[in-house]
């Protein structure tokens, strides 16, 4: 176990080596897939145990009074439940993504640049899961956004791409520094009043010797501690597109497709749950907090997938699929099931990773991203129309997909958890409309790409399925996304999704849930039933122009304005305040400024008059002041010594 | 040494500095005006001379010291003087420093 830590922690050295192309990266992913693996199956051997590897790499020592533990800057690596079931996200879908990335990238330039972001992601995502402290875990963070900002600009000679890597970072970094706060808040709490039995003392470790540092469970609000949940909500908000800070997500689609399946779908994206689900273990929650993340996902669900609806942009739908499908797992970290959350996480990232794999691979073969466009794939690409259907199957929640277990034991949790606190009542009512809308978006995509007689667009090229590096990951992620929902059923597997106590995975099932999954199956399949009324065999639906439903088409379309509102506080506040502050700077520093030039300006040229250049002159005013010092020290100096009576 | 008193040698050095300022502040060829500055000079080593030998060792010696030192610094004075007439020489073809007023731009 120790010796997979010192190679999982090692792995970023295999950076140095990435001129050579991208077999070297798949070679070293599949390396870290191998390690990945086995930490997983270490950890499934011996459940519920904690390896913590770390050196102190600044210590600060405290003074008495206000500060008097300490503080320690601790660099480590844990292996615990959670961090190896993420690992094993991390690691697999890294491997099939890098290696559907031969086929799918090899006629770009600037391969060297694309394999060396992608293994530096999967290093920081690694790094991310495997933090033991939450300095480190920041660090961590930071890093994947960065490799985030360069992978969308990775057609950086495209403004849309290049405008999209710069959102994304600037709408992450909100959340960012939100989280920053968050921690100095923390650390002001555990740090100077010595509570927290000293945890930020002890660097933010998640574990002390063996055992998990939990938080206390929060019965009441606390203030401080509620903002800084808040905070850490901000920071999960940035960083999985939530609302309002989920804008960034669907322009990110400006990036390859492999590395939104990466990054935008099964990983990155999801850290912000993770974080979450880190935050109420470690960092506990206030119940404030935790309505508040309810609301937040609860309502992105909803928002995100109505956006889905009706865009016209295969690699969009899945994005807006993406925001709407983390609004699960936040809701469900919100309402105190942490497991659950990441349950849905584990088989997000295989089903979700699938959708974009295939739309991938559509891309790859029509080039266009418009599913207006397409049409009539079904016969050319059968391997590729299977794979978009089996993850839009499991993303819909039809049983036995893998989306089915984990979306249902959301719904049956957050149920739970409604009855005991009646908040939580609309965002539940949202969750379930979801449901219908997700089958719904998901399977009009299939239809517009797939069935029908033949492309729309007679112009396309002839369609043909990629190589086999392209076919093999394909097949791969259908198989986890069909059986991953069934690994928690596992009692090892389980384990992974224990820490602390009760985690409600895998689901069990009562009468009243029983009930509950008719009803979200029954949702979904009336979603596909509409999507395949609507569009099925190559139908189009086009809404009649002076249909009521036109306005609100045209909303969602624009996105309901976010982006709009984002270019108006930017141009109006932002820009209007700096032309302010310009003409301030303009006119009144720079004129301050200017006006002391001038009087400089002014008295030299007056003193100049005075200057004759001539040697003599010069030598005149010394001796002529050398005289009137004389005469001041011998006759001048003794009266006013005398007048003020030194003797 | 005795025969001449202190206030008759100051009286010297006096008028000694006295030529040297009326050179300083009168002359405009560059060659006098070092000459000048070096009259004006020599009265502050000859003072430092005078009170050396009033003094006696052991201050003496260091006065004496002192007066050396300041003779090898005039020489050195002469020396970059003499350079920056050669120079002025040079680019205007005149050593009056009466003509030499362009620093004051």
């Amino acid at each position: 176990m120790a010796v997979s830590f010192v190679i999982v922690g090692l792995l970023g050295t295999r950076l140095k080596r990435l001129e050579y192309g991208g077999w070297v990266a798949v070679g070293f992913a599949g390396a870290s897939m191998v390690v990945g693996v086995l930490v997983a199956a270490a950890e499934m051997l011996h459940p519920g145990h904690y390896s913590d590897a770390n050196f102190t790499w600044l210590h600060l020592p405290g003074s008495p009074g206000t500060f008097p533990n300490g503080f320690s800057l601790v660099i480590g690596v844990l292996v615990d439940p959670i961090s190896a079931l993420m690992l094993l996200v991390v690691t697999v879908v890294g491997f099939l993504v890098m290696l559907y990335s031969i086929g799918y990238m090899h006629a770009d330039r600037g391969l060297p640049r694309y394999y060396a972001e992608l293994s530096l992601f999967l290093t920081a995502m690694t790094g991310l899961v495997l933090a033991d402290n939450l300095l480190e875990f920041f660090l961590f963070w930071e890093l994947v956004g960065v490799c985030s900002y360069f992978l969308i600009g990775f057609y950086y000679e495209k403004p849309s791409a290049a405008s999209a890597a710069k959102e994304a970072f600037l709408v992450t970094r909100i959340g960012d520094v939100l989280f920053l706060l968050g921690i100095f808040i923390y650390f002001s709490v555990y740090a100077t009043s010595g509570g927290g039995a000293g945890w930020a003392a002890s660097g933010f470790l998640f574990v002390q010797g063996s055992t998990p540092f939990l938080a206390a469970t929060m019965g009441a609000n606390t203030p401080l501690l509620t903002v800084a949940g808040l905070m850490m909500l901000a920071g999960a908000a940035g960083k999985s597109a939530q609302f309002p800070l989920h804008a960034w997500l669907p322009d990110a689609m400006e990036g390859p497709t492999t590395v939104s399946a990466l990054i935008h779908a099964a990983t990155m994206v999801a850290a912000g749950v993770y974080l979450l689900a880190v935050a109420s273990l470690f960092l506990g929650f206030t119940p404030d907090d935790r309505l508040a993340i309810v609301a937040v996902g609860g309502f992105t669900t909803f928002f995100a997938a109505t956006m889905a609806v009706v865009h016209p942009d295969i690699k969009r739908v899945i994005a807006y699929s993406t925001i709407s499908q983390l609004g699960y797992m936040v809701l469900a970290v919100g309402a105190g099931f942490a497991m659950v959350g990441l349950y849905h996480l584990f088989t997000h990232a295989f089903f979700k990773a699938l959708l974009f794999l295939a739309a991938g691979s559509v891309i790859h073969a029509v080039g266009t991203q418009d599913l207006f466009k397409m049409g009539g794939l079904r016969k050319s690409m059968r391997l590729t129309s299977i794979a978009f259907a089996v993850g839009a199957l499991s993303l819909s929640g039809i049983p036995p997909f893998a989306g089915f277990w984990s979306k249902d034991d959301i719904l049956a949790s957050v149920y739970a958890a409604a009855r005991s606190n009646p908040a939580y009542w609309p965002f539940l009512i949202l969750a379930y409309a979801t449901v219908f809308l997700t089958a719904y978006y998901i399977f009009r995509a299939w239809y517009l790409a797939f069935s029908g007689e033949h492309a729309r667009d007679a112009t396309l090229p002839h369609a043909h399925e990629g190589p086999w590096t392209m076919r093999v990951p394909l097949l791969a992620l259908s198989a986890l996304a069909v059986v991953a929902g069934l690994f928690a059923f596992a009692p090892s597997f389980a384990s992974l999704f224990s820490i602390g106590g009760g985690s409600g995975v895998p689901p069990t099932y009562s009468a009243t849930e029983l009930v509950l999954s008719a009803v979200s199956v029954g949702l979904g399949a009336g979603g596909i039933l509409l999507a395949t009324a609507l569009w099925g065999n190559g139908r189009v639906y086009v809404l009649a122009p002076d249909s009521t439903l036109q306005p609100l088409r045209t909303i969602l379309l624009q996105r309901y304005y976010v982006k709009a509102f984002y270019d108006w506080v930017g141009l109006t506040l932002v820009y209007g305040g700096s032309r302010i502050a310009d003409w301030f700077e303009r006119y009144v520093i720079d004129g301050t400024i200017h006006g002391f030039e001038r009087l400089g300006t002014a008295s030299s040229n007056a003193l100049r008059r005075g200057q004759s250049g001539l040697v003599s002159d010069y030598a005149s005013y010394v001796v002529l002041g050398v005289i009137g010092l004389l005469l001041l020290l011998l006759f001048v100096a003794p009266i006013v010594l005398a007048t003020v009576g030194v003797p | 040494m005795t025969d001449l008193s202190v206030a008759s040698l100051l009286f010297l050095s006096a008028t000694l500095l006295a030529v040297g300022l009326f050179g300083i502040l009168t002359r405009r060829n560059f060659i006098l005006l070092l000459i000048a500055v070096e009259i004006a000079m020599n009265a502050a080593i000859l003072n430092f001379v005078y009170f050396a030998a009033f003094t006696g060792t052991p201050g003496g010696l260091s006065g004496q010291a002192i007066a050396v030192v300041l003779v090898g610094l005039a020489a050195t004075e002469v020396a970059v003087g003499l350079a920056i007439v050669l120079a002025l020489n040079r680019t205007r073809g005149s050593i009056n420093v009466a003509e030499a007023t362009s620093l004051k731009n």
